[in-house]
């Protein structure tokens, strides 16, 4: 299975997102789940990062929250646009959930 | 002559920006305080202060370019609009701290012409602001 996650939140408050499992697996972080691709707390990178999977950071919520790609904390994040998005949905996986 | 009075509220911000309205209603209220004076009695004001604690930090950073991607104001703007009004904007230092986040990436008032800037202060100072407040408020 293909699988995407698109990840809306700042915590993790739940482990369904550490128990998926997939043969691809990309997680694009929209909305909140932008701070795990820029902050570090307590100087350490979110553990969302850890996941093994193609992450992706939605670049119209990145910037709406006064970053930009300068402030990633990790090189394997890449930035993909609305039209991106689309792209990924339709393209590249079987499947898109929505945590 | 009836005695002045003053009530201090609080408004203490924990919440990230957009994904919900609650840290920019509390914005709201506190610009809203000097429409608000005109249903007192004469000698009553009412004095509020912003504090920005935990994810609410989140709120006072500058570059925010919600306008151009969901074509709403920023949070950072309200935040300006609230220093433009001489009012206090409190930002917790340990929280701002623990995201890794430098006090040269907050909202400049200045920019609007505000005279007021953003105080980036120990917990213990919102503390104190909390125990000051006639009214605590929580967004």
């Amino acid at each position: 299975m293909k699988l995407g996650v698109i990840l809306t939140e700042s915590k993790r408050t739940e482990d369904t997102f550490e128990r998926l499992q997939a043969d691809k697996l990309s997680v694009v972080l929209a909305g909140n789940g932008i701070y795990h691709a820029v902050i570090k707390e307590n100087g350490n990178t979110s553990k969302v990062l850890d996941k093994a999977a193609d992450f992706y950071v939605l670049t119209e919520d990145l910037e709406s929250r006064g970053f930009t790609s300068a402030d990633l904390v990790d090189a394997k994040i890449k930035q993909v646009n609305y039209d991106g998005l689309v792209d990924l949905i339709m393209d590249e996986h079987d499947k898109f959930v929505w945590l | 002559m009836a005695e002045a009075k003053e009530l201090k509220q609080l408004f203490v911000v924990q919440r990230p920006p957009y994904k919900s309205e609650n840290p920019k209603l509390a914005l709201t209220h506190a610009l809203a305080s000097q429409t608000a004076e005109i249903y007192l009695d004469d000698g009553e004001t009412v004095l509020p202060t912003i504090a920005f604690v935990g994810d609410g930090v989140l709120n006072a950073l500058n570059n925010q370019k919600s306008m151009d991607h969901y074509g709403i104001s920023s949070n950072e703007n309200h935040v300006q609009m609230t220093l433009l009004i001489d009012l206090r904007v409190l930002v917790c230092k340990e929280d701002l701290e623990a995201r890794g986040i430098d006090a040269g990436r907050l909202a400049d008032g200045s920019a609007l012409g505000a005279d007021m800037s953003i105080e980036v202060v120990p917990f213990s100072e919102i503390q104190k602001e909390m125990e000051a407040a006639d009214q605590l408020l929580f967004f």
